[in-house]
């Protein structure tokens, strides 16, 4: 939670409304959009890093809504890719025996019960098996980076 | 974070993506939970906002506001998932720069190119817009203005965006972003079965046992049908996925075969497909001869580049030469049965899609060069991978495709769509799917992906594009104008006849002085056009107003004239058509902020500004020649005519009587509001009436839609045209699944475009006399073709550029969203670790991109999602502080007049 206040912040100062500055003189193009600058400019980019908590000694990150799919707290350069042969998301995270329990720090979040349902094909059973569907998990969970925020979301 | 929420967050998953809706068993507290949470939303369903997949979505709203978003278990695309984007279809319309008043260049109280942007009031908007056009139009003509569409345009916004153009002003200028991404697809269509868009539909996907992907990186480009593949896959040993790439990528962790090829050399290695088949006589003659008929065409046709040095820069100018006149390489000569070395004038530059009946025999005579050792030999693409192993992948792979008892499905999207010779790719792979006779049946078939929600749904079947009109109709033909003049209640000839310019054509007019009013609506052409460097300058440096409708600022917003702030998606009522001929549409679900408008509001507004008198007289457009028109000329269409020429454009082409007896408020509507038809303040409901005067050109004609009130039935996710007696078509063109196709017939490739046809031999025609081949589908032969520009000892690598799973197209919405940003906050250079290492290049330094058009910086990478073969390198396009367009090569398919971004040389040095 801390994290993404102190973010928000600093995207506060960054930003500002085009609104309300348009009121008293006008906005300079270069001033708007995400490179603050002239469309004719190279900007020179700014290398970022994925977080390098490991799996184990990550915090939860905010889910962004209820039900959104939270994201990945930690380091995962090891663990990629997923293929066929190889899911090294699933060794750890598939814990069924854990539903409905109360967790203990540093273990790993379950995948939940609808991740064991068909929802194509028997939309009403949880199985014993993770759906083929859901096997690549970066396809909804994602790492994140110390990237500086560009513009504020004001979704709440 | 205590205990108690991370188990609430826990349950809450459970609940929120199964249990609910599907009867899964939860803990009763954490149903509470959600129950309490979810006091006061209102849910409604709608369709993901980004790609041409088409999932169906669940929006949660509570006082004005987007509070939640999931996926909609009853959506048969998707069946409760979504993509990492799709997730965050809530939070596009929140960034904290959203466009909220209109914002014009002033300098001293007057418009002026140079000036800043000062917000103004929509009249003053209008008023400026209104003057600059006419003052355009009146000197140049209805060719001197030019309108930006799109493929994320909704159904109606497209619709009125071609009437307002192509029936009021006269003017064909009129082109969609969908032009750089599937147009390549559209004339493969055409030509080969007469009619557009897909035989089959997803559920392809659980029907078959092979799925071959040419130049579709499914697991990042279309996620949730990547899952669906994925879990096929997982389930049944015998499937078989193939991965055809230039550059190793996502799908290839889940593929059983991964095969690395040089660009452009799809081209042969789907001649040696067709070789083998004839050669191992697997063609499937009962199929063949009954359904289907060979056909060639010329192959001298250039590179879709402008033919004209005099806006070159100097380093341009060899790469450009090549359009006119180009020496034809060893393997293109062997390829095309020529001699290595000849100098080919490029002389159907302007004919490029001429065609004709051949034999058999001569196909077969075409294909013969393409052995197993040629080919291979040209498409080898890892210098890593020996000689043997590539060659025993390309045997394996014709194998998957010719064993008798196997179903296939190809797919494919800009890889063969971004591509110099995209139609005929996508023409080849209809030829090696009919050859087999695995063609539109359940689980087998040729299967073009789209890019975009409503490329499908607008930018084709309603007809955004410079030639067409709605339900594949085209300006060019006598017929079709006149029905399209009857449906619209048009005086006869009001119409133009001659093709206009299509998108990149419409950046090359503004830069020639051709083109001096531009409208940009749902899309980036400034950052998305390949060459960019180019247009930035014409936009900001040259007399000429350009104005981009939009939601956030971006490129285009940066070199726009005025600026006018639109509702975004769930701000407006729609519809999109997805890759499988699904329409769905939606309400409007929240009030746009500020001053923000609807798209068609817009365009409804502005066309008040003009009376009939001021565009339907006599209007010249340059070397205009058709039957019925004077030379050089439009008509004076009013003259004669019923309607007044004081009338305006708003009456005479929206708010007519027969759209004003579809009233709002409608019941349909439930609780849900319609800012559109509210500020019109006319009582009537323009996104219904539209969608059924537009539905009234395919109905009948094997386009047909159901009515608008039907896709909001608590039954329907969307249903796939043509929709005949309430009821879908799940396959086209077998007798089996569509109505159109006479009983008795088994298929019926019945599309009615190009049908009639000279016959002749490889080389050209060699009898006039047409013959007509209704209902078959041609089975072409297209040689392979060099890429106009190659890597060279100055331009040394190949640059390939495209999208990553986190971020739509270029950003504008996705970047405004934390967690996306997040995710992937820059393109990178993806680049093969040796080629970074002898370069004195390593991993997260900065380096140059540079081509002869242009040079950008971007951070090195060298492991990663993709791992190009050496010699070659992969930046994606999303990020406009790696602005890559301004790098990219403006060759299109000369046919289908799309860009290929997928090749051209380039430079890599340290920054």
């Amino acid at each position: 939670m801390r994290n993404h206040t102190v973010i928000a912040l600093i995207g506060m100062g960054l930003m500002l409304g085009l609104t309300g500055i348009a009121a008293a003189a006008g906005i300079k193009a270069n001033d708007t959009g995400l490179s603050k600058t002239s469309v004719f400019d190279v900007p020179t980019p700014i290398v970022y890093h994925y977080k390098a908590d490991q799996a184990g000694s990550s915090k939860l990150l905010p889910r962004a809504y209820l039900g959104a799919p939270p994201q990945i707290p930690h380091d995962i350069t090891d663990f990629l890719p997923i293929t066929r042969d190889s899911n090294m998301c699933v060794s750890c995270h598939d814990q069924k025996e854990q539903w409905g329990q109360k967790r203990a720090t540093g273990t790993p979040t379950p995948i939940p019960a609808s991740h064991y349902t068909d929802l194509r094909n028997a939309p009403s059973k949880v199985t014993d098996q993770l759906i083929g569907a859901r096997y690549n998990c970066n396809q909804c969970h994602v790492p994140q980076t110390d990237a500086p925020a560009l513009v504020i979301n004001m979704f709440k | 974070m205590t205990t108690s929420r991370r188990d609430f967050l826990k349950q809450s998953a459970v609940v929120s993506t199964a249990a609910v809706v599907v009867g899964v068993s939860v803990n009763e507290d954490a149903e509470a939970i959600t129950q309490n949470v979810e006091a006061g939303w209102r849910w409604d369903r709608g369709v993901c906002r980004f790609c041409g997949v088409g999932c169906g979505i669940q929006i949660a709203t509570k006082k004005g506001k987007i509070v939640a978003t999931k996926a909609d278990v009853d959506a048969p695309v998707n069946r409760g998932l979504n993509c990492i984007k799709g997730y965050f279809n809530g939070k596009i319309p929140y960034g904290q720069d959203r466009l909220t008043q209109p914002l014009l260049r002033i300098k001293n109280g007057q418009f002026d190119k140079q000036g800043d942007f000062v917000a103004v009031s929509w009249e003053r908007a209008f008023d400026e817009m209104e003057k600059q056009f006419k003052r355009h139009y009146q000197s140049l003509g209805p060719t001197g203005v030019g309108f930006f569409a799109s493929g994320q345009h909704t159904v109606q916004e497209g619709y009125a965006a071609v009437k307002l153009f192509k029936a009021g002003f006269r003017s064909n200028n009129l082109d969609p972003n969908a032009r750089h991404c599937m147009a390549s697809a559209v004339a493969g269509f055409m030509q080969t079965f007469g009619i557009d868009e897909p035989a089959g539909n997803y559920d392809d996907i659980e029907h078959t046992d092979t799925m071959v992907l040419w130049g579709a990186n499914m697991a990042e480009m279309h996620p949730v049908l990547w899952t669906r593949i994925t879990d096929r896959r997982m389930s049944q040993p015998n499937v078989k996925v193939v991965n055809l790439t230039t550059v190793s990528n996502m799908s290839s962790n889940i593929a059983d075969m991964e095969i690395i090829f040089k660009p452009q050399t799809d081209l042969a290695i789907m001649n040696y497909l067709a070789r083998e088949i004839v050669t191992r006589d697997a063609v499937n003659w009962d199929f063949v001869n009954k359904h289907c008929a060979f056909a060639a065409g010329v192959t001298d046709i250039g590179y879709g580049m402008r033919g004209s040095d005099k806006f070159d820069y100097a380093a341009e100018k060899d790469t450009n030469a090549k359009e006119l006149s180009m020496q034809l390489g060893s393997a293109e000569a062997i390829a095309q049965g020529k001699l290595a070395g000849a100098t080919v004038a490029q002389k159907n530059r302007d004919t490029a899609g001429k065609h004709w009946l051949i034999t058999f025999e001569d196909f077969k005579k075409g294909v013969e060069p393409y052995t197993l050792d040629f080919v291979a030999e040209l498409a080898k693409g890892d210098a890593d991978e020996s000689l043997d192993a590539f060659k025993a992948k390309l045997k394996a792979l014709a194998d998957l495709y010719i064993e008798k008892s196997r179903k296939v499905v190809s797919f494919w999207t800009m890889g063969f769509n971004q591509h110099q010779r995209g139609t005929w790719v996508n023409e080849q792979a209809y030829m090696v799917h009919l050859l087999l006779g695995k063609q539109a049946m359940p689980g087998n078939g040729a299967f073009s992906l789209t890019g975009q929600p409503s490329a499908c749904g607008t930018a084709r079947e309603v007809g955004t594009f410079s030639h067409r009109l709605p339900a594949d109709m085209v300006v060019d033909n006598a017929d079709h104008r006149a029905l399209a003049e009857k449906i619209w209640k048009l005086p006869a000839n009001t119409l133009n006849p001659k093709i206009g310019s299509h998108f990149t054509k419409i950046l090359r007019d503004l830069e020639d002085g051709q083109v001096k009013w531009a409208w940009v609506q749902v899309c980036n052409p400034f950052q998305d056009t390949a060459n960019a460097n180019h247009w930035i300058k014409a936009a900001r440096e040259l007399d000429n107003f350009i104005i981009v409708s939009d939601v956030y600022p971006d490129i285009s917003t940066k070199v726009a004239d005025l600026i006018l702030p639109s509702a975004i998606i769930f701000e407006k009522w729609g519809a999109y058509g997805n890759a499988e001929r699904r329409t769905q549409l939606w309400r409007e679900q929240v009030p746009p902020p500020g001053q923000a408008r609807s798209d068609i509001w817009q365009i409804m507004e502005f066309s008040k500004r003009f009376k009939l008198k001021e565009v339907w007289g006599e209007q010249k457009i340059p070397n205009l020649k058709e039957t019925g028109y004077p030379d050089g000329k439009l008509p004076d269409v009013l003259t004669g005519s019923s309607y007044s020429p004081d009338a305006t454009l708003y009456e005479v082409l929206f708010a007519t009587a027969d759209n004003r007896k579809f009233k709002w408020p409608d019941a349909i509507a439930k609780t849900h509001q319609n800012h559109t038809a509210t500020l019109l303040g006319d009582h009537w409901f323009p996104e219904k009436a539209l969608f059924e005067e537009y539905a009234q050109f395919g109905r009948g004609h094997a386009h047909d839609l159901a009515d608008f009130d039907m896709y909001f039935r608590d039954d329907v996710r969307g249903l796939k045209w043509p929709v005949v007696n309430g009821k879908e078509t799940h396959w086209r063109f077998n007798e089996a699944y569509d109505p159109y196709v006479k009983a008795g017939s088994g298929f019926s490739f019945y599309g009615k475009a190009f049908k009639s046809l000279p016959s002749g031999n490889l080389e050209g025609v060699t009898n006039p006399e047409k013959t007509n081949i209704a209902d078959k589908a041609k089975i072409f032969f297209r040689p392979y073709a060099a890429p106009v520009e190659q890597p060279d000892e100055h331009y040394d690598m190949w640059l390939s550029t495209g999208r990553v799973l986190e971020h739509w197209h270029s950003g504008t919405m996705t970047r405004r969203v934390r967690e996306l940003h997040w995710a992937v906050p820059a393109a990178l250079i993806y680049m093969h670790p040796d080629d970074a290492k002898s370069r004195n290049l390593k991993r997260e330094d900065v380096a140059w991109i540079e081509s002869r058009r242009g040079k950008v910086k971007a951070i090195v990478e060298t492991t990663g999602r993709n791992r190009p073969p050496k010699g070659t390198i992969f930046v994606p396009w999303f990020d406009e502080g790696v602005f890559i367009n301004k790098v990219t090569l403006d060759a299109t398919c000369p046919i289908s007049k799309q860009t290929d971004f997928k090749k051209c040389a380039v430079k890599i040095y340290k920054a």
